[in-house]
């Protein structure tokens, strides 16, 4: 049996209307895999839906910034061999204007709203065992730039939340990591990037800047079985950029 | 918000240049404190105050402070 394949397995994939939410949903299915796909435009959700081509795939339209509404994505999804914590969002924002209503949109959407779906998930038994988390992060959380200091923050907070899941999940063999990707040219790094010279920025990428795709496989592989052993590390795929 | 308004709020994310060196005309990016940060700073302000979103392509079209004014007015329009 082809150890990297996702055949048999179900994987709830969160973001999944763009960007890497959308790019993983279409790899997973292509290896095999069955998806519950959940983001919060149903026009897009539905586009990405018509990519997939599993037969038992279901979408469910949901705001994970809400809890109520993480509350019932946890009771309708079925049960699952892995979850792929897609949605984010991110602001520059410099220190000096940073104010709580900024603090609580990013953390409530990074960090509070992957924290509460996988408690509810683990609470009600939705994650087989032999399961596999994955959470995007970002080299953000080590490698500073002005004004993405709360970004940072968001995405360091739920790094180390990984690492304490990974252990207490340990004893089902449930296995949890994080991706950080570099600069992808998703609509959201296009948003954020809207002040910087993106062209003058990939030239700082050795390998230039990355796709949805690169990520995706990435997270195909940390679901698969060909990672088995793999648990509470973070797999860094940013084109070379964290080495100068 | 008038432009006599904007340029204090403009001159008010520099932390070093006198306040006296801010007027509609001033070419802000000859400004020694000029940089990546006082301009994250100039797009988060207009972000809290216009609730507009200026892009680093705007304040690479202007040239003073009232050109990045009049942007920030034809957005909003």
């Amino acid at each position: 049996m082809d150890k990297f394949s996702l055949k048999g397995k179900t994987i709830l994939i969160t973001g999944a209307s763009s960007g890497l939410g959308k790019a993983t949903a279409i790899e997973c299915s292509n290896a095999g895999a069955s998806l519950v796909i959940t983001g919060r435009n149903e026009e897009r959700l539905k586009d990405t839906f018509n990519k997939i081509h599993n037969t038992d795939n279901k979408y469910i339209v949901s705001d994970i910034a809400n809890e109520d509404e993480i509350d019932k994505l946890a009771e309708s999804c079925s049960v699952i061999d892995g979850v792929v914590l897609c949605a984010g969002v991110n602001k520059t924002i410099p220190i000096k204007h940073i104010n709580s209503k900024e603090i609580n949109s990013l953390f409530c959407v990074n960090t509070i709203a992957d924290i509460l779906l996988i408690q509810k998930i683990i609470k009600t038994k939705k994650i087989k065992n032999n399961g596999s988390i994955v959470l995007i992060s970002s080299i953000a959380t080590s490698f500073a730039a002005k004004g993405n200091a709360l970004y940072a923050a968001s995405k360091g907070a739920l790094e180390s939340f990984s690492k304490g899941l990974a252990l207490e999940l340990s004893n089902k063999r449930i296995r949890c990591n994080c991706i950080r990707p570099g600069v992808i040219l998703t609509k959201m790094a296009i948003g954020n990037y809207a002040s910087y010279d993106l062209t003058q920025e990939e030239q700082r990428y050795p390998l230039g800047y990355g796709e949805p795709i690169d990520i995706a496989m990435g997270a195909v592989y940390l679901l698969s079985d060909a990672s088995k052993w793999i648990t509470g590390t973070t797999l860094t795929i940013d084109g070379g950029r964290t080495l100068i | 918000m008038t432009l006599e308004e904007f340029v204090t709020k403009f001159a008010e994310e520099f932390d070093e240049t006198p306040i006296e060196e801010f007027t509609a005309t001033t070419k802000f990016k000859d400004l020694e404190e000029w940089g990546s940060l006082t301009a994250l700073s100039i797009i988060a302000m207009v972000d809290e105050e216009f609730e507009t979103q200026l892009t680093g392509n705007d304040l690479r079209n202007s040239i003073t402070i009232e050109d990045v004014y009049n942007i920030i007015k034809e957005k909003q329009n």
